[in-house]
């Protein structure tokens, strides 16, 4: 078929607009760091795959696993199509698979000495020539944090002069505020802080993004979200299951490190932070900010800690955080807490924020209730079944919202009773819901930050836990304080009466 | 995917408003395992006119729809030449919700106008419309554009979905349509199918080539689409075959369509030159 060239005087192609394509990625290599780890295996590669899977990689694009670990390219990949195949939320298809593990090598090098970085460099630009990847560059730094400095003073040098460069820095970013500055420093030492993507994997959630959809999109809420009309905030983020194989880290970081400074007061953030202008990167981040410097720092009363000792969970006996493995028998490692927190500005004053967050509780649920004040005066004689309006943000599982609000009980009288509205995520919505690491890793290849942690935002919730585990250290705990499959220590119980 | 039970409700060959109304609140107590209510999250009314000829058309690309859009769907059979009288029959798709013991269930409600009702369907289906959603009508075969039916459903509606290659008398039809851009919102299953063959050329831009060939619908609205973006005006070929497709289903398409909102400005300025042609 014959073709005509069309001059025109704008470079734009007018043929674009309408088409609803979406935004791909830039050509570039993924380069992980930590690529034998667990988090390698259960959420990057499966995040990866469930992307290669509805074209959302780049047409250049390819991946470099970087481990101590000695093994082969091929093997690298077998190993990968195991996990692919165990934690894949989509069918296994062979032919997506086999495009996607082309483009991925492996590397071992523990990336201490000077030539097994320029190693490194030299085997990512014979890669850029491959898969004509322009020198882009996203390095995911999946390991622990005492591996850091090494890799970010090796890279930054290191850097390309053709393309940009990412770095995506996995939890735990410190273990206080000190070392989360230090470690600020250093990167802002080598990268601009655009090009850092602190993850919080809560944000990557499709139902957390909903709480702001819920805020923000409905002139229903917005009015009465406040002092006013709020009576306190609860949020909870439980978890059943105890730690597994995760000893090594948990004894040193805890249920405060592990949960409470990063998942928690992001949650609390959202929940609190003013309506951003736009929803770009700045905006919404300079409004969480605004939110975690305006949180007053809880004094010991106010904290509760616990550990959880022997229990049952659904009928099965399970044992105490002491007796699990790698365990210290006698750990005083917190891996319950629960705190009465208070947002010092104009919208929130003296409105608490209950906030907990444990290990074996009786079921896993992460949830946001918002509970209202009651009715001034309710003009009915029967209000002992009536409990004051509380909007539940159900982030998982059952994700979606629900209201409760007072009915009318059929027959004589007026007995009034709590109902729920119901709002199920899935029900409405009848798509399954991506992975948070599917999103957190292709905003990273775009370049968008927004839901990312910024190094302001990541500083004030280390000064908030420092305060938390200043006090701690003076008093030694009596644990283990709660039964696993209870809801917590007394003490927490205390600080508020929970909703079950 | 999820298991599908269809709940016969209530029919009737002569019925009333009230008696429709009636059993789709009888079948909102229905329950599913464990003696709770099943969910009836809703997101439109999802109406479509099916003249006979289309009839196993329509019902095919609806179950091929699934779950995808909970909503309360309206299926309108014009009968015209029967006795006045209006047929009804209203049941429950229910679907399985994972990790729920309930179901989400969607009501639908097959309305056969017969006689002179086929010639005012508004006042009918008006009171049947789930309030404060939007409402989406697949009009099936060529639209009467001119008539009273067609007029009062597109009054009620938010997006007024066709299928131009349903329609016998292109490009000229085009013009008819256009008239209607400024009352709702069109969606043509016929533009969607262009979708892969517009990201081709748009891909090979500023290379654009001199000749086009395709089936009458989708090559009238490239050939406008190619002139109203970019002022080019190339030779259309009527063949049956698309020259770039996904091969997406039926159900696909229109599930495509019951997505979006608000009108397509691209699309109306490619009908308007498609039918400038004729």
């Amino acid at each position: 078929m014959d073709t005509q060239s069309v001059t025109t005087e704008s470079e734009e192609n007018p043929l674009l607009e309408g088409l609803g394509l979406r935004r791909m990625p830039e050509p570039c290599i993924l380069a992980i760091f930590g690529a034998t780890g667990d988090l390698t295996r259960r959420k990057i590669f499966p995040a990866l795959y469930a992307l290669a899977v509805r074209k959302l990689l780049p047409e250049h694009f390819a991946i470099l696993g970087i481990s101590r670990t000695d093994q082969s390219s091929q093997e690298f990949v077998a190993h990968m199509e195991e996990a692919v195949r165990e934690f894949g939320r989509d069918e296994f298809s062979p032919s997506v698979w086999d495009e996607l593990a082309s483009r991925t090598r492996y590397v071992g090098t523990d990336y201490t000495d000077e030539s097994e970085k320029d190693k490194l460099t030299t085997c990512l630009t014979e890669m850029d020539e491959e898969f004509e990847t322009r020198g882009n560059r996203v390095y995911y730094l999946a390991v622990p944090p005492a591996a850091m400095p090494i890799l970010v003073e090796g890279l930054g040098p290191r850097r390309t002069t053709t393309g940009w460069v990412r770095l995506i820095v996995e939890k735990p970013f410190g273990r206080d505020l000190a070392s989360a500055r230090e470690l600020n420093q250093l990167l802002q030492q080598h990268f601009t802080e655009d090009e850092i993507f602190r993850i919080d994997h809560y944000l990557g959630k499709e139902t957390v993004q909903n709480m702001l959809a819920l805020r923000f999109a409905n002139g229903i809420f917005e009015p009465i979200w406040n002092r006013q009309f709020i009576d306190h905030v609860q949020i909870t983020v439980a978890e059943s299951i105890g730690i597994g194989s995760r000893a090594g880290y948990y004894e040193h970081a805890g249920a405060i490190r592990d949960i409470f400074q990063n998942h928690l007061l992001q949650l609390v953030a959202l929940t609190a932070m003013e309506p951003p202008t736009d929803f770009t990167a700045e905006s919404v981040r300079n409004e969480k900010v605004k939110v975690l410097k305006a949180l007053v720092t809880p004094g010991p009363k106010s904290v509760v800690r616990g550990q959880y000792g022997p229990g049952f969970i659904e009928g099965e006996p399970v044992p105490g955080y002491r007796q699990e493995q790698d365990v210290a028998p006698d750990s005083n490692t917190e891996t319950y807490v629960a705190a009465k927190l208070y947002v010092d500005n104009w919208r929130w004053a003296d409105t608490p924020f209950y906030v907990r967050t444990g290990k074996r509780l009786p079921r896993r649920e992460t949830t946001i209730a918002i509970q209202f004040k009651r009715a001034p005066h309710p003009p009915f004689e029967d209000l002992t079944e009536l409990r004051p309006n509380v909007l539940f943000a159900h982030i998982q599982p059952n994700e979606g919202v629900a209201l409760g609000i007072g009915a009318k009980v059929p027959g004589e009288g007026m007995r009034v009773r709590t109902v729920h509205m119901e709002f199920l995520y899935g029900g409405a919505f009848r798509v399954e819901l991506p992975e948070a690491y599917e999103r957190l890793i292709l905003d990273t290849m775009l370049g968008d930050p927004t839901l990312f942690t910024r190094a302001d935002e990541i500083e004030e919730q280390w000064a908030i836990v420092d305060a938390i585990v200043a006090f701690w250290a003076r008093e030694k705990p009596m644990f283990p304080n709660y039964a696993a499959g209870t809801w917590g220590p007394p003490g927490a119980m205390e600080l508020v009466e929970w909703h079950r | 995917m999820a298991s599908v039970a269809h709940l016969e409700g209530w029919s009737s060959e002569s019925a009333t408003i009230a008696q429709i109304e009636e059993a789709l609140l009888e079948l909102r107590f229905h329950t599913g395992h464990g003696g709770l209510p099943d969910l009836r999250t809703n997101v439109l009314t999802h109406m479509a006119w099916v003249p006979a000829e289309w009839q196993r058309a329509a019902t095919e690309t609806l179950a091929g729809l699934g779950e995808r859009h909970p909503s309360r769907t309206l299926l309108l059979f014009p009968r015209s030449g029967a006795e006045d009288r209006l047929e009804a029959r209203v049941s429950l798709e229910c679907h399985e919700l994972e990790g729920e013991a309930r179901h989400l269930c969607n009501e639908i409600v097959e309305l056969g106008f017969c006689g002179t009702r086929a010639e005012a369907p508004g006042s009918i289906v008006e009171p049947l419309l789930l309030p404060n959603l939007p409402v989406f009508l697949r009009w099936r075969g060529r639209p009467p554009f001119r008539t009273t039916p067609f007029q009062e459903l597109v009054e009620l509606t938010d997006r007024l979905i066709v299928d131009s290659a349903e329609w016998p008398d292109l490009p000229g039809a085009y013009s008819e349509l256009e008239e209607f851009f400024e009352e709702t919102a069109v969606s043509d299953i016929a533009w969607r199918r262009t979708l892969p063959w517009r990201a081709a050329l748009a891909e090979a831009w500023p290379e654009v080539p001199d000749r086009i060939a395709g089936p009458l619908a989708e090559a009238s609205l490239i050939g406008g689409w190619l002139k109203s973006r970019a002022g080019l005006e190339v030779d259309v070929e009527w063949v049956d075959e698309l020259p770039v497709t996904d091969e997406k289903s039926a159900s696909d398409l229109l599930s495509e369509e019951l997505d979006a909102f608000g009108r397509d400005p691209i699309y109306e300025e490619s009908v308007r030159a498609a039918a400038a042609t004729a």
